[in-house]
C-alpha cells in the first residue's frame, strides 16, 4: 500500500489530496484534482461543495424546469468547477437564503470582480489572476508533446523515423559528416516509402529541410538558407490563401476571433480594429457584415491593417482597404481603413496606429506573436515591448490565435521532435480535403513553416511557436488577463467544421480558450484577452 | 431516507475525500444536464464540458503515450507505456520490436466508463487512471475511443472493442515473453466492464486467447427491481432513473432490460458454459445501486464453470478509483497487479 501522497503519473506531486489543508499553502490547487482536469484550490473545496450542493437541491430536488441550463446558457471555463457551479447559480436566480439542515454562512464572494460581471453581464466570466495552470506540473506544461500515429506501419516509414531522429541528433553535436551520410540514406529509403501520404510525405518535408541545414552550414542566420524559408511577401500570400481553402485552421481563428470581438464590440459606438497581419483582409467580410446586422445598428468601424511593405510600388495594403470599404458601404457600415507597412511587427509604434480615448479596441493576432519571440541579446525582447504597447492602448479585447506546438525549445533535437510529431499530425489532416490546386499549395506553405522551424536560427526563425500554457504565462505576466470563450464559440466552431464535412477536426475547450485539431491532437489555439486592472498585476 | 428524488446530501459527504466527492457530483450536476427526457443526448455541451488530455510522447513520471489513429473509422487507441530506460530513446515510438524476448509484459486493452454516453480515451480522468495502472502494473495500456450512445447504439461499442482487440493481437511490437505473442488483458469500468464481458464472450466464441477479464463494477441490469436498487437508489450519487435513461439509451429502440447486452445471465442470455472464457477479476463497489446484478454475474460465471475472483469493497462508491486518496484505490491495484502479472 502506498501513502496518499504518492505522486501519481499525470496527477501532479504539489498538495495533498484530503480536506486537511494544515500547511498547505491557501493559494495550492487540490493536486488530484488538477490530475482529473479541474482547478479548485484546495482550501476551496468545502465552499465549493457547498455551491454544489445548493445547486443539486434545486436541479434535483425542485420541479423547476431546468433543461434552459443546458440550450441557452452559455457556460465557461469547465475546469473552474466553483465558477461554473456559479454561473448556474445565477442562472436559477438563487439567492442565499439556505435550507437550514445546512448550518452555514452565506459564501463570500472569492473575487469581487466575478460578481460584478455576472450581475452585469452574463457574457464574460473573468478568469482569476491565475495560478492555475500551475496544477501542471512542470514536466507536464513543458513536455506536452503530442503525437497521433496513423499510418507508421510500413516498415520503411518506422525507419525513416528512426533515422530522422538519429540525424538530427548528430546535427546538434556537430557530427556534420555522419548527418550528411544519415541524409543520403534516407533519400534513399524515400524510393521504397509512398510519398504521396503519410508518414512519407511528411518525412520528405524533414529530409529536404535538414539537408539544407547541414549542406548550407556556416550560413545559417545569414540569410541564404533562410531566403528559402521565408520567401517574399506576394509568394506567402498566394500560399496563405490556399491554405485557408484546405483545411479549416485558418477560417477558425478567424470565426473564434470575430465572435470574441463582436461581443467585446457590444454597446459601443465607435470600434477600432488592428489587425496584426492584413494578408487580403479574409478575416473581416464576416465581422463587417455582423456588424451591420447588430440589434441597434453598426457602430463607425474603423480598420488598420499591418503588413510587409510591397516591393513593385503598389500598395497592396491599401487596395484590401478599398475591397473592404466597398463591402462596408454596400451594408450601410461606416468604415474607414488605414494601412501601416512595416516588415516586422516589432517596428510598428503605437502611434502609427492612430488609436482615440474614445474608441473600443479590438487588436487582432493571428499566428504572429511568436515572431517576436527571437531573442537579441543585446536588446529587451521584441514580445515585451509589444505586449507593453499593446496593453497602454487598454484594448476592449486581444484576440490571439497561435500554433498549439513547442517549436521554440532550446535544444535543437527537442524543436525536431516536436516538429515531426506536429507537421505529421498536420499534414494527416491535409489529406482529408481533396481540393486542389489548394491541396498542393497549402503542402508548400506548411513546407515553408517546416524549414523555418528545422533549418533557421537567430533572427531568421521566426516560426517560434510556442503552447497555450506558455502564451498564458507570458500575457498574464504582461497585464492580460483572459477573457474566457464559452459554449456558444465552441457549439458554432463545432458547427463551422460540420461545413467542412471532414471527419476527424476536432474543437475542445481547454480552460476558457478554445484549440482545433486532428483527432486527439490540438494544433491550433484561440484565446481572448484584455488589460487587467492596474492593482491586479503584481 | 427512502424515496429517490430526495437527495440526502449528508450520506455521500461521509463516505468519501471532500475532492472525490467534489469530483463526482460535478460530474453528476454536469450529466443531469446533457441527458434529455426524450432520450436525446446534448453531445456538443457534453464534448464542451469533458477535461480532455493530449497524448504525450516524452515521458512523464514514467509514462508515455500516443494515439493511433484509424484512418477507416476516424477512431483511435491511446497506447501507453512504461518510459524507455535510456533518455535517448525518449521520442521514438518503437513499432518493430517487441515489447521483450524474454519477460512477459502484459496488455490491457482498456475501455472507459461513462454508461455508454460519456467520456473518451482522453478524458483526463481516464488519461490519469491508464498512466497508473502502467506504473502499478508494469504493463502496456491501450484505451480504446470507442462509439457512444445514443448517437451509436449497441452493438458498435463491442464492434468497435472487438477491433481493438484484432489490432492489439496483430501489433508485433505488443509481442512479449518467449512465446512471442500479445498478452491480453481486457479491463474497463462501468460500461467499459460490460463491453469487456461482451468482447471476451466473442473472443471465446473465436478462440482468440484473452488472458483475463477486469470488470469495475460493470454495468448490468434487468428489468426486475433488485434489493440494492431499491434500498441505494439516490444515495451515493446515483440514481435508478438515469440508469435507465442510460441503457434506453444503448439497448435497440424498444428493448428492455432482459436484453442480453444489458443482462448476460438473465432469461435471454447465452450460455458460456464449455467456452474457454478467461479468469475474470471482478470488483463491486459495496455503496453501488448495481452491485446485485454485478453479484448476479459472478455467480453467472462460476455457475458457467469459469474462474472469477470478488473483491467486494464494501464502504466504496462508484468512481472510487479516480483519485489515490482512498484505500480502495490501493486494495484495487493491487488486485488489479497481481491478476495481470501471475504468470510471471
Amino acid at each position: 500500500m502506498g501513502s496518499y501522497e504518492q505522486p501519481s503519473a499525470g496527477g501532479g506531486a504539489s498538495s495533498n489530496g484530503s480536506s486537511s489543508s494544515s500547511g498547505t499553502r491557501p493559494a495550492e490547487m487540490d493536486g488530484l484534482l488538477a490530475g482529473a482536469g479541474y482547478k479548485v484550490k484546495a482550501a476551496e473545496l468545502h465552499q465549493v461543495a457547498r455551491r454544489i450542493e445548493r445547486l443539486e437541491n434545486v436541479m434535483v430536488n425542485s420541479a423547476a424546469d431546468i433543461s434552459h441550463l443546458a440550450s441557452d446558457t452559455v457556460h465557461y471555463d469547465p475546469a473552474d468547477i466553483g465558477s461554473w457551479v456559479d454561473t448556474l447559480l445565477t442562472e436559477l436566480n438563487q439567492t442565499v437564503s439556505l435550507p437550514c439542515d445546512l448550518l452555514e454562512l452565506p459564501d463570500l464572494p472569492t473575487c469581487p470582480l466575478l460578481d460584478e460581471t455576472t450581475t452585469l453581464d452574463n457574457r464574460w466570466v473573468v478568469g482569476q489572476n491565475d495560478q492555475s495552470h500551475h496544477s501542471l506540473t512542470p514536466q507536464q506544461q513543458q513536455f506536452q508533446q503530442l503525437t497521433v500515429v496513423t499510418s507508421m506501419e510500413e516498415n520503411s516509414g518506422i525507419r525513416l523515423v528512426h533515422m530522422l531522429m538519429t540525424c538530427a541528433d548528430s546535427l546538434q553535436r556537430g557530427e556534420l559528416a555522419l548527418a550528411g551520410s544519415l541524409i543520403e540514406d534516407m533519400q534513399g529509403l524515400l524510393a521504397h516509402v509512398n510519398t504521396s501520404c503519410g508518414i512519407g510525405k511528411v518525412a520528405g518535408y524533414f529530409i529536404d529541410a535538414l539537408s539544407r541545414r547541414i549542406f548550407a552550414a556556416g550560413t545559417i542566420g545569414t540569410g541564404s538558407s533562410s531566403s528559402y524559408c521565408t520567401g517574399s511577401p506576394s509568394e506567402d500570400e498566394v500560399l496563405y490563401h490556399h491554405y485557408y481553402e484546405a483545411c479549416p485552421y485558418l477560417k477558425f481563428a478567424h470565426f473564434t476571433a470575430n465572435q470574441a470581438i463582436l461581443e467585446a464590440f457590444n454597446g459601443h459606438d465607435c470600434v477600432h480594429v488592428i489587425d496584426f497581419n492584413l494578408m487580403h483582409g479574409l478575416q473581416w467580410p464576416a465581422l463587417i457584415q455582423a456588424l451591420a446586422l447588430r440589434p441597434g445598428g453598426p457602430p463607425l468601424l474603423r480598420l488598420t491593417g499591418i503588413g510587409p511593405p510591397s516591393p513593385d510600388g503598389r500598395d497592396t495594403l491599401r487596395e484590401i482597404g478599398l475591397k473592404l470599404a466597398e463591402l462596408a458601404r454596400s451594408v450601410n457600415v461606416r468604415f474607414a481603413f488605414r494601412g501601416v507597412a512595416a516588415s516586422r511587427l516589432e517596428d510598428v509604434k503605437p502611434w502609427m496606429l492612430q488609436v482615440s480615448p474614445k474608441e473600443a479596441v479590438a487588436v487582432n493576432s493571428i499566428m504572429q506573436l511568436h515572431r517576436l519571440l527571437g531573442s537579441d541579446p543585446t536588446r529587451e525582447p521584441a514580445i515585451q515591448s509589444v505586449l507593453t504597447w499593446i496593453r497602454s492602448l487598454n484594448p476592449k479585447i486581444m484576440t490571439v490565435v497561435e500554433q498549439e506546438a513547442n517549436h521554440n525549445q532550446p535544444r535543437f533535437l527537442d524543436r525536431f521532435t516536436e516538429a515531426l510529431y506536429y507537421y505529421s499530425t498536420m499534414f494527416d489532416s491535409l489529406e482529408a480535403c481533396s481540393l486542389q490546386p489548394d491541396k498542393a499549395l497549402a503542402e508548400i506553405y506548411i513546407q515553408k513553416e517546416i524549414c523555418n522551424v528545422v533549418c533557421c536560427e537567430g533572427s531568421a526563425r521566426l516560426e517560434r511557436h510556442e503552447p497555450l500554457a506558455k502564451w498564458r504565462d507570458r500575457l498574464t505576466e504582461a497585464g492580460f488577463r483572459a477573457l474566457h470563450l464559452g459554449s456558444n464559440a465552441f457549439k458554432q466552431a463545432s458547427m463551422l467544421l460540420t461545413l467542412f464535412s471532414v471527419e476527424g477536426y476536432c474543437v475542445e475547450e481547454n480552460e476558457g480558450c478554445l484549440t482545433l485539431g486532428w483527432h486527439s491532437r490540438p494544433l491550433i489555439a484561440a484565446s481572448a484577452w484584455q488589460a487587467a486592472p492596474e492593482y491586479e498585476v503584481a | 431516507m427512502a424515496g429517490s428524488n430526495e437527495v440526502n446530501l449528508n450520506e455521500s459527504r461521509s463516505v468519501v475525500p471532500l475532492n472525490t466527492w467534489v469530483l463526482i457530483s460535478n460530474f453528476k450536476l454536469a450529466y443531469n444536464l446533457l441527458r434529455r427526457a426524450d432520450g436525446t443526448f446534448n453531445r456538443k455541451l457534453a464534448e464542451f464540458l469533458d477535461r480532455k488530455v493530449p497524448s504525450n510522447i516524452i515521458p512523464v513520471d514514467g509514462v508515455f503515450s500516443f494515439d493511433h489513429v484509424d484512418r477507416n473509422t476516424g477512431l483511435f487507441n491511446r497506447v501507453y507505456q512504461p518510459a524507455p530506460e535510456h533518455e535517448s530513446q525518449w521520442g521514438i515510438i518503437e513499432l518493430e520490436r517487441p515489447l521483450s524476448t524474454t519477460r512477459i509484459v502484459p496488455v490491457i486493452i482498456f475501455f472507459h466508463g461513462g454508461s455508454f454516453s460519456h467520456s473518451s480515451a482522453n478524458s483526463a480522468i481516464y488519461d490519469t487512471f491508464c498512466r497508473r495502472l502502467v506504473n502499478i502494473c508494469k504493463a502496456v495500456v491501450v484505451s480504446v475511443n470507442y462509439r457512444r450512445s445514443p448517437e451509436h447504439r449497441y452493438p458498435c461499442a463491442y464492434d468497435d472493442g472487438w477491433a481493438a482487440l484484432e489490432w492489439v493481437k496483430s501489433r508485433p511490437w505488443l509481442q512479449s515473453g518467449k512465446d512471442s505473442k500479445v498478452h491480453v488483458y481486457l479491463a474497463g469500468d462501468s460500461s467499459g466492464g460490460n463491453i469487456v464481458h461482451h468482447v471476451a464472450a466473442k473472443a471465446a466464441e473465436s478462440d482468440i486467447e484473452v488472458l483475463g477479464n477486469i470488470l469495475l463494477h460493470p454495468l448490468f441490469g434487468g428489468q426486475k427491481r433488485t434489493e440494492s436498487e431499491k434500498k441505494l437508489d439516490g444515495k451515493y450519487f446515483v440514481r435508478l432513473q438515469d440508469r435507465d435513461w442510460y441503457w434506453r439509451a444503448f439497448l435497440p429502440e424498444g428493448e428492455d432490460r432482459d436484453h442480453p447486452a444489458c443482462n448476460p445471465f438473465g432469461p435471454r442470455g447465452k450460455s458460456l458454459v464449455g467456452l474457454k472464457f478467461p479468469k475474470s477479476l471482478v470488483c463491486v463497489a459495496g455503496l453501488d445501486l448495481v452491485q446485485d446484478w454485478q453479484l448476479a454475474y459472478v455467480e453467472g460465471l462460476k455457475n458457467s464453470g469459469h474462474e472469477v475472483k470478488l473483491l467486494y469493497l464494501k464502504e466504496a462508491t462508484i468512481g472510487f478509483y479516480f483519485l489515490p486518496n482512498n484505500d480502495h484505490f490501493y486494495c484495487l491495484m493491487e488486485e488489479i497487479n497481481h491478476f495481470v502479472n501471475s504468470n510471471c
